[in-house]
């Protein structure tokens, strides 16, 4: 019905016989903090490319994949699509709603590393679904002016960083902003603090090929070191949001921040005077390099069943190209995942020094496959641990239990 | 006599103290809709220091509040006419004819009342992609439409049924069709049946949140609480602009509310009450 | 159903019966008559009054719900439907982990949204309902102050009181610590104990003044003749409202009972705001709406979904719902066939 009117109206409009309608392309993300951004690429984009019209549109992050999915399967959604990477991106790759691309049509694609290009491919059919946009590390974010204040310098053990955190708190500092109440927020805070301890790398292949489980005693104890910061979290810290969170750290009431790369852009942004750097989670002895958690955070995709693809695919390819890769880095101080972007932003060379030594992080990158998720798992089971109303070894029994469901090596064990 | 004197400042006391539970935290996010976020940590009781109304300016065109404003409108009356409309025929049929199956149909009307639509949101859900009517508002208003049938059956049928039982005769025999019998006699002695009927509807599909939830995402579409919650989403940091999106959200039903307050409570009520 | 000449029906006085028709197709002709009868006309505009309405509640409410529970009993892949395979479905959502504990601890849940909810909602609105009855100076204003927030969406309650009772900067735990309770300062809506009763606590505020009314309305309608005969007898004022006034409240009160179970089981919106769709932390705020949300919708972190887990969700909370309102509006009738 709808249809008819609009087709009534472009035959009365004399203009439309002369001049072709914009065509109008959706992007939807979850990159709500980052929309200033995409909104001025999309300008330079628009201005190559009159007759095409794209509108950022981002949701909550926590409602991202619950509202995407729901639109997809009613036949709806965006043209270009912000997706995830690995799992997050296999659910709806394999349940065709992405367009797959390959060299031909995107031959900026060739250029990029395979590391990146993994996290765009469906695990089932190996084709490439979308063009990855950025890589994400987590890191340890301090108050510059705080640690001067209290006379503390970045910390090269885990026994430094807890004598840190002390002589902050006693200076009256929260010293880590983060909160358990958002289940992700604590995963992010396990992947800061538990890969120096299980191993990294090492262990990572260990799991996924299926040669121990979560419940091996390198991994609980690991976890179990996140109970060693409670002390110095937020009294309050079991309600803290990641709203609140980042409320603490850019008000200055706290002095350390662990979460991912992603954040750089958005606390300059949100506080100029605020003079922060980061530092990768120490390591249980002092002199080894730490490890940190890393992973392709997304990809860039095309609805399969977008009325537009010339269009869309212009703009993907727009996505990929060097130009692009370097104004997000330089607007987001973000790492793109496009080669050969030049990092000039200070804090984000520290932290592509410290992603030479990075291990995948655990649960985003080895098991979103299939539900229940090891992120879902472990998100509710370490606020439990963090709630004081489970051990780490629970935690890890929980993890494994609950994967056995499709990870076949887990079963029995 | 002396036992009622002595509760009476203890009542008023009760009911003082549980208007301030009431009233307190909507004045005090009034208030904190004109403060500056830093404002609003620092002195959340006070009087704000300047009346910054332009977060509500912000709010009105950051997050397209007139255009949810106006989705909300016409959604609401659509699925109200729908209601009225549909729901008067019927309970005109039900309450005045005599006929095999009478009392089963006006069963399974109000079988509707106690039955959660929500449980069938998937089949629903499909069922509107298979009509192509998902993102569009009428998926919104032919549900809305069904799960008001039974409220307005069981109102207006009792209406009905209560009014003089010769009326019809008596028209009928001047030789009215059926139609305008129904249409210049019946129904506008049940008038106050239908705003009972639209009143006890009104609240809950302008505030509702689930069905625009689940049918519809394009932004153009979407009804003030889902609009809301996008909106608050992308500003969860920025509390000024929070408390006058939330300000703005209420002030409209709040506004017909005190307005109207009558007819409301006796509308809203009147699935609890009989008549 | 009718005749099915389309003349005009009802219009003009009755028409003689016309003879049946004759000729070679006299044999497939159907005896009827040439105009509509009265009853024929009649039936005819039933059809056309019930027939919309029956169409539309039929196709939009009983035919999902019908359909819900038919789902139950395939296999889904994504929005695909696949074979028939039974109960697999249910054995599913019992048996594996963690289905069966998050099934059992967001009924748990339910239930106790539903016992809190009767404590400090319902049993509140009954006192208030009492007090405004005696028609206090200014009880007409407190009528209307005490429903205004039913008006409110949901949205703008769960908002505006997940701010309030945020831990570090909200009002709530200001306040008491400018009271100088400082120590009972938590993280109401992040402490697994707190948590649900905090929220539980939030929706009866907003909810309040709906019983209230409906109680006070019920209050209202006891026949001064009975309660002046109490008093004449020499009751006291508290054993006339116990055992005059409540006994007439009856109908009020399960109608409030069964619509507060109604709502406590279908409770969504509230905990979907506030906590968000995991129904935390530690599933403590989980409750079967939310359950069943994610399983249909995609989780969280994957939109992942199982449609037939969550459709035998489903069919559990139908069958706890119809099964208890049967029940209740059979219990009602009896009550008010007795006191009548």
């Amino acid at each position: 019905m709808g249809l008819v009117v609009c087709l009534c109206v472009a035959t009365l409009d004399p203009g439309a016989v002369t001049a072709q309608p914009p065509v109008k392309l959706t992007f939807w993300s979850w990159r709500v903090e980052d929309k200033w951004a995409y909104d001025k690429m999309i300008q330079v984009f628009e201005q190559r490319n009159p007759g095409i019209q794209v509108e950022f549109v981002p949701f909550k992050q926590t409602e991202y994949n619950t509202i995407l999915s729901s639109a997809l399967t009613g036949g709806k959604g965006p043209d270009i699509i912000h997706l995830r990477a690995y799992g997050g991106l296999e659910t709806f790759s394999a349940a065709g709603f992405v367009a797959p691309l390959d060299f031909d049509t995107v031959p900026e694609l060739k250029t990029f590393s395979r590391q990146m290009l993994d996290g765009a491919r469906g695990r089932k059919d190996g084709k490439l679904y979308g063009v990855p946009f950025a890589s994400q590390t987590i890191v340890v974010y301090y108050n510059k002016k705080i640690f001067a204040q209290a006379g503390v310098s970045i910390p090269k053990s885990w026994d430094e960083f807890l004598s840190v955190c002390k002589t902050l708190k006693d200076k009256g500092v929260v010293p880590i902003a983060n909160g358990a109440k958002e289940g992700w927020t604590l995963e992010l805070m396990a992947g800061a603090v538990a890969p120096n301890f299980y191993g990294g790398t090492v262990f990572y292949d260990a799991v996924t090929s299926g040669h121990t489980s979560f419940k091996d005693p390198t991994y609980t104890n690991a976890l179990a070191r996140m109970l060693d910061l409670r002390p110095y979290m937020h009294p309050n810290f079991m309600g803290v949001d990641y709203a609140t969170m980042q409320q603490l750290f850019l008000n200055e009431q706290a002095a350390m921040f662990m979460g991912g790369s992603w954040e750089i852009g958005f606390f300059k942004a949100q506080n100029k005077a605020l003079d922060f750097d980061v530092f990768a989670t120490p390591p249980l002895r002092g002199g080894q390099v730490p490890w940190v958690s890393s992973f392709n955070d997304g990809n860039y995709g095309i609805n399969a069943r977008t009325p537009s693809l010339d269009a869309a695919l212009k703009f993907i390819r727009f996505t990929a190209t060097r130009e692009f890769g370097q104004m997000f880095t330089d607007m987001l101080a973000q790492t793109s995942a496009v080669p050969g972007v030049v990092i000039t932003d200070p804090i984000l060379k520290h932290v592509q020094e410290m992603n030479r030594k990075a291990t995948p992080y655990m649960m985003l990158v080895g098991f979103r496959w299939q539900a229940p998720t090891g992120s879902t798992l472990l998100q509710s089971a370490l606020q439990g641990m963090m709630a004081g109303q489970e051990t780490p070894e629970q935690v890890g029994d929980e993890v494994t239990r609950g994967l056995s469901a499709w990870f076949e090596p887990f079963r029995g064990r | 006599m002396t036992k009622r004197t002595l509760w009476m400042p203890l009542g008023q006391l009760v009911l003082a103290l549980n208007s301030v539970v009431v009233l307190v935290p909507l004045l005090i996010m009034v208030l904190s809709a004109f403060k500056n976020t830093r404002e609003i940590f620092q002195n959340p009781f006070g009087l704000p220091v300047v009346w910054r109304w332009e977060n509500f300016t912000r709010v009105w065109v950051e997050a397209k509040f007139a255009l949810y404003f106006r989705n909300s409108v016409v959604i609401t009356l659509a699925s109200i006419v729908v209601i009225l409309v549909l729901g008067a025929m019927a309970g005109y049929a039900l309450g005045r004819f005599r006929f095999g199956g009478n009392d089963l149909l006006y069963l399974y009307f109000l079988s509707g009342l106690m039955l959660p639509l929500r449980l069938g949101i998937i089949p629903l859900f499909i069922l509107m992609r298979n009509l192509r009517l998902l993102d569009t508002p009428w998926a919104l208003i032919l549900t809305y439409a069904a799960s008001g049938l039974p409220s307005a059956v069981f109102i207006l049928t009792g209406f009905f049924r209560a009014l003089p039982s010769d009326l019809d005769s008596a028209a009928r025999i001047d030789g009215a069709s059926e139609w305008l019998i129904y249409r210049r006699v019946m129904l506008p002695l049940v008038r106050p049946a239908l705003i009972i009927v639209a009143v006890y509807n009104l609240i809950p599909i302008w505030n509702d949140f689930f069905f625009p939830l689940v049918f519809i995402h394009s932004d153009r579409l979407k009804t003030v609480p889902l609009g809301m919650t996008a909106f608050f989403g992308q500003y969860y940091t920025d509390w000024a602009t929070l408390f006058a999106g939330l300000t703005l959200a209420a002030l409209p039903v709040v506004a017909l509310y005190v307005l109207l307050s009558q007819h409301f409570i006796r509308g809203l009520t009147a699935g609890a009450l009989k008549g | 159903m009718p005749g099915s000449n389309r003349s005009a029906a009802g219009s003009g006085p009755r028409r003689a019966e016309a003879p049946p028709p004759s000729g070679a197709l006299t044999r497939f002709a159907r005896p009827r008559s040439r105009g509509l009868t009265r009853r024929g006309s009649q039936r005819l505009w039933l059809v056309i009054f019930l027939a919309p309405a029956t169409a539309l509640f039929a196709l939009f409410t009983t035919y999902p719900i019908v359909s819900a529970l038919v789902y139950s009993l395939y296999r889904w892949e994504g929005i695909g439907r696949r074979e028939l395979v039974g109960l697999e479905n249910f054995v599913r959502l019992f048996t594996t982990f963690p289905y069966s504990q998050l099934l059992l601890n967001a009924f748990w849940h339910n239930v106790v949204v539903f016992v809190v909810t009767m404590l400090a909602q319902n049993a509140v609105a009954l006192g208030l309902a009492l007090l405004l009855a005696r028609g206090p100076w200014g009880a007409k204003v407190y009528r209307v102050i005490f429903f205004l927030p039913v008006t409110l969406s949901l949205i703008i309650v769960g908002f505006l009181w997940a701010l309030f009772l945020n831990p570090v900067f909200g009002i709530v735990n200001q306040l008491l610590a400018t009271l100088g309770l400082a120590a009972l300062a938590r993280p109401w809506l992040g402490d697994t104990h707190t948590a649900l009763v905090t929220l539980t606590l939030v929706n009866a505020w907003r909810w309040l003044g709906f019983p209230t009314i409906v109680f006070l309305a019920g209050i209202n309608a006891v026949p001064d003749e009975y309660l002046e005969a109490a008093r004449l007898d020499g009751a006291t004022e508290w054993q006339v409202t116990r055992h005059v006034v409540f006994p007439l409240l009856a109908s009020a009160v399960t109608i409030i009972v069964l619509l507060t179970f109604i709502g406590s089981f279908n409770w969504f919106e509230l905990p979907y705001i506030v906590q968000g769709v995991s129904g935390g932390p530690n599933r403590s705020t989980d409750v079967l709406g939310l359950f069943f949300y994610r399983m249909a919708f995609g989780e969280v972190d994957t939109g992942l979904q199982d449609i037939g887990v969550g459709s035998a969700i489903a069919v559990l909370m139908f069958i706890l719902l119809v099964t208890v309102s049967v029940f209740a509006a059979g219990w009602l009738r009896r009550r008010e066939v007795e006191l009548a």
